[in-house]
């Protein structure tokens, strides 16, 4: 029950990333959806007895959940980011959009839950969010909002991981969160040279 | 019959009462000094004094329509679920009728605004319809995927069903249908980010707009109408959304049935002072989300069985 609510959370925060238009509530949706994303992993890992998993989850807890979004805050103050991000597709195309593209991962991913046992409609979700933070990228024509539809990308290819594989090997995982940190450091590098070029 | 008769009475009694402390809430919110809780009696009671002045263009739809706007959301609170277990409840009444009634009673508030024949009545009138079109389909379809999660498509039934037995596997699901229901919630009654219940602004007003026109009675009808409409919406989300503790006895399951509705409440007045209210143009972009979560609930309970 309570890992159902969570896979609710996740997907629903995601969906409400998408209708955003500013950035710093983007941010915020962000973090919520990692923070169900970390709750999530600390569930799982605590049903399948997986102490690895455990600390993956306080990692995600700790790192996605509040150091992402806190650099991402304190980088959008520090460059002065354009804060109105009103995303490329309208709010009326969103509405049929969103449905389409999850009815058509419910279905895509149909073939695959007969494969997974046990929870099979987790691996749905985090395919469907796959392609919601595909859509969050397309739809938005500034860097910052489109750095948080990858790492909510980032978020989806995780839940899928810890869903449907019964928990990846820890390794994985600490390099994934060390690339991402990597990553954090090479956009805050992007963003000085951009702000170089402007001045 | 008995409890089922009581819980009416009970619902209408506080519902000035829940509006009143919403407003009181939000005053103290706000480091202002709160209006008395009771407001909303003392007001109800001296528009009944009041003398009933109808304008002079005004058909016969004003001295009508006040009651019409009433009388279908009497009929809705009669279809209510039950509050304790064991009680009197209407069990064939489902997502399509109480729509259609809250529907009707907004048709009649829509005519009286346009009766008297001031712009700022057909300006209300033109921007209620634009909100309730919105709202209805995702009201139903929140409500029927609800519904089909309790096994029952009647709303009474269904609200006994949800607390007799939660479908834990359908947690999801359950959850976007209530994040939905609470935006049609907001939006409905005419709460902040969609409608200020307060100002008199010509910008932004939508439901004052449509009562300018009216006074003495119809206006504590019309009024009271409204506050029904809080209560029935309310206790819609209390019974459906948070199914729990209607197994104690009667009066148990009562005190925890108004602490869920006040609960709403004090949810309902954070929201208003943390947001600024929505341009109108904006306002089919919080419904479109409304609208996307219920149609998400239905096909994830549907496909995935979540």
């Amino acid at each position: 029950m309570g890992i159902d609510f969570f896979i609710g959370l996740f997907l629903a925060t995601l969906i409400v990333a998408l209708f955003t238009a500013r950035l710093y509530r983007l941010i915020l949706w962000y973090s919520m959806n990692s923070l169900a994303l970390g709750i999530l992993a600390l569930m799982v890992g605590k049903s399948l007895d997986d102490e690895a998993m455990l600390i993956t989850g306080v990692a995600t807890l700790v790192i996605k959940a509040v150091g992402i979004p806190y650099m991402l805050k304190y980088f959008s103050e520090k460059f002065h980011f354009v804060r109105q991000i009103q995303p490329q597709i309208k709010t009326h195309y969103a509405i049929m959009l969103i449905p389409a593209i999850l009815v058509f991962t419910f279905y895509l991913s149909e073939p695959i839950t007969h494969m997974v046992e046990g929870n099979a409609n987790y691996v749905a979700v985090s395919i469907s969010s796959l392609f919601l933070s595909l859509l969050l990228m397309m739809e938005h024509r500034h860097v910052a909002p489109k750095i948080i539809g990858f790492l909510s990308m980032e978020n989806a290819l995780f839940l899928l991981g810890i869903t449907a594989t019964g928990g990846m090997p820890m390794l994985v995982e600490l390099g994934i969160f060390f690339d991402l940190l990597m990553a954090i450091v090479v956009m805050n590098l992007l963003f000085h040279k951009e702000e170089e070029v402007r001045s | 019959m008995t409890i089922y008769l009581m819980t009416i009475a009970i619902l209408l009694l506080i519902a000035p009462l829940l509006l009143s402390f919403i407003k009181a809430l939000k005053m103290w919110l706000l480091y202002k000094k709160p209006i008395s809780i009771f407001q909303g009696y003392r007001n109800f009671s001296k528009l009944m004094q009041k003398e009933t002045l109808v304008s002079q263009e005004a058909s016969i739809i004003t001295r009508v329509a006040p009651f019409l706007v009433l009388s279908p959301l009497l009929a809705t609170l009669l279809f209510l679920p039950p509050v304790t277990h064991g009680a009197f409840y209407v069990s064939f009444v489902d997502a399509f009728t109480i729509t259609g009634l809250i529907s009707l009673s907004t048709f009649f508030l829509m005519l009286l605004g346009l009766d008297s024949a001031s712009s700022f009545g057909g300006m209300g009138s033109s921007r209620e319809a634009f909100i309730a079109a919105l709202v209805e389909p995702a009201m139903v379809l929140t409500i029927f995927s609800v519904s089909m999660m309790a096994g029952d498509l009647g709303v009474g039934q269904a609200g006994a069903n949800l607390t007799a037995h939660f479908p834990k596997e359908h947690t999801a699901s359950f959850l976007f249908a209530g994040i939905s229901f609470f935006i049609l919630l907001v939006a409905e009654n005419g709460r902040i980010p969609v409608d200020n219940p307060e100002t008199h602004l010509e910008l932004t007003m939508v439901h004052e707009a449509m009562i300018l026109d009216i006074s003495g009675v119809y206006l504590a009808i019309v009024e009271a109408a409204s506050s029904v409409k809080f209560i029935i919406f309310s206790s819609l989300f209390a019974s459906l959304f948070m199914p729990f503790g209607m197994q104690f006895g009667f009066l148990a399951a009562l005190v925890i049935f108004l602490a869920k509705l006040f609960l709403i409440a004090t949810a309902i007045a954070v929201i208003e002072v943390n947001t600024a209210k929505l341009r109108l143009f904006k306002v089919p972009n919080l419904l479109g989300i409304a609208i996307v979560f219920a149609f998400l609930s239905l096909i994830t309970f549907y496909v995935l069985g979540a």
